[in-house]
């Protein structure tokens, strides 16, 4: 597998990319779900301080990764009706749009309640916004339902996908898929 | 004039030998500390303290500070924080209501006075020294004392707790008096 997309597949940055960050951000969303039933000890404190450093963590990825586009290539639409590729890069721009204001708005919500933000121990960022307690029940409240937001958006993409490999049996999750080779690499072998 | 020379002895003897005696104005003074957290530092203070001050850079050997800190009154802007404090993990207020620093002894490190003394927290007695900055004006003066305080030398957030890592040893005690002659 190239490191770059082609016209038949994505490449292994692209694939790298989306399943860690797909597994990063529903494994550090469902942190962030049941790590506020902790009651208060130096456990919860670096359960939290995790979440926040994996929510960096996959802040700074997304940005590699919107950096990585801007100069890879992506293999073309699969042949599908014009509003299912419509709506499939809509959805992949929500999708975007909610991978980059998760981790923002978690960000917001930890300045405007006065908690430091520290990323693995090593460093300190800066706070997005002064404290305001009041305020930030608000943006903890956005926090969470965007993540809410995004897995009602995921099931439309991974739907989407399941239809495209199971009932179209075309490549578009198999050209996505961590070892996935595109079918018409496996059905003829000989053609190049 | 025998009365005039007896009124001077009673004025000046007692000036000459001991350092003089202060009330603390408490509107204008403030007891604080600094603490990190999560590599940031955080500042709270005690609301509920009394001071008695005897001092006079002149006569360091009569001079003396205790100071009497009731420990539930700290805060520092965080309820986490504030909730947590109190607690049998931190302060422990509940067993040890009140800390108490006395000065055992002044000493002076080049031009800059030191305080030498025990602090008592959370049944612990270690020696604790603060730098003085003193600056009489008028009948009163101002008392400026800064100092570290190693908070595990006390026990204060032990256990999980005393992870230095998440929150700092060392705990800058500060205290800006303003002082009343007696």
């Amino acid at each position: 597998m190239n490191l770059r997309s082609d016209d038949r597949q994505w490449g292994a940055v692209a694939r790298f990319f989306h399943w860690t960050m797909a597994l990063g951000i529903l494994g550090n969303g469902v942190w962030g779900l049941l790590m506020t039933e902790m009651k208060p000890s130096m456990s919860k404190i670096n359960v939290y301080a995790l979440h926040k450093s994996f929510g960096l963590t996959l802040l700074g990825l997304l940005l590699l990764r919107l950096l990585w586009r801007t100069v890879d290539r992506r293999p073309p639409d699969e042949p599908a009706p014009r509003w299912q590729q419509r709506a499939a890069h809509l959805v992949h721009g929500v999708l975007y749009v909610l991978i980059a204001a998760i981790p923002l708005s978690g960000w917001w919500y930890n300045s405007l309640h006065g908690f430091p933000l520290q990323w693995f121990k090593l460093f300190n960022l800066p706070a997005l916004a002064g404290k305001n307690i009041d305020a930030s029940q608000f943006a903890h409240a956005v926090h969470e339902y965007l993540f809410w937001l995004l897995m009602l958006v995921l099931v439309a993409h991974v739907g989407a996908a399941l239809k495209h490999h199971v009932f179209d049996r075309d490549n578009v999750l198999r050209r996505m898929l961590p070892f996935g080779r595109s079918r018409r690499d496996s059905t003829t072998p000989g053609e190049s | 004039m025998k009365r005039l020379a007896m009124l001077l002895c009673l004025l000046t003897l007692p000036a000459a030998a001991i350092a003089a005696d202060y009330t603390v104005q408490p509107a204008a003074s403030k007891l604080a500390f600094s603490g990190s957290f999560q590599g940031a530092g955080f500042d709270g203070s005690f609301s509920q303290w009394t001071a008695a001050i005897s001092y006079d850079p002149a006569h360091l050997a009569t001079s003396k500070f205790d100071v009497d800190v009731v420990l539930a009154s700290a805060k520092t802007g965080d309820s986490d924080r504030d909730s947590a404090l109190p607690g049998a993990d931190f302060f422990d207020v509940a067993k040890y209501p009140q800390a108490h620093f006395v000065t055992t002894a002044f000493h002076r490190d080049g031009a800059q006075i030191i305080a030498d003394g025990k602090l008592t927290l959370r049944g612990v007695i270690r020696p604790v020294s603060l730098r003085v900055t003193f600056a009489p004006h008028g009948s009163g003066a101002t008392l400026d004392v800064s100092g570290i305080v190693k908070r595990l030398d006390f026990g204060v957030g032990g256990g999980d707790y005393a992870d230095t890592s998440v929150i700092g040893n060392d705990v800058k005690i500060t205290a800006h008096l303003q002082l009343a002659a007696k």
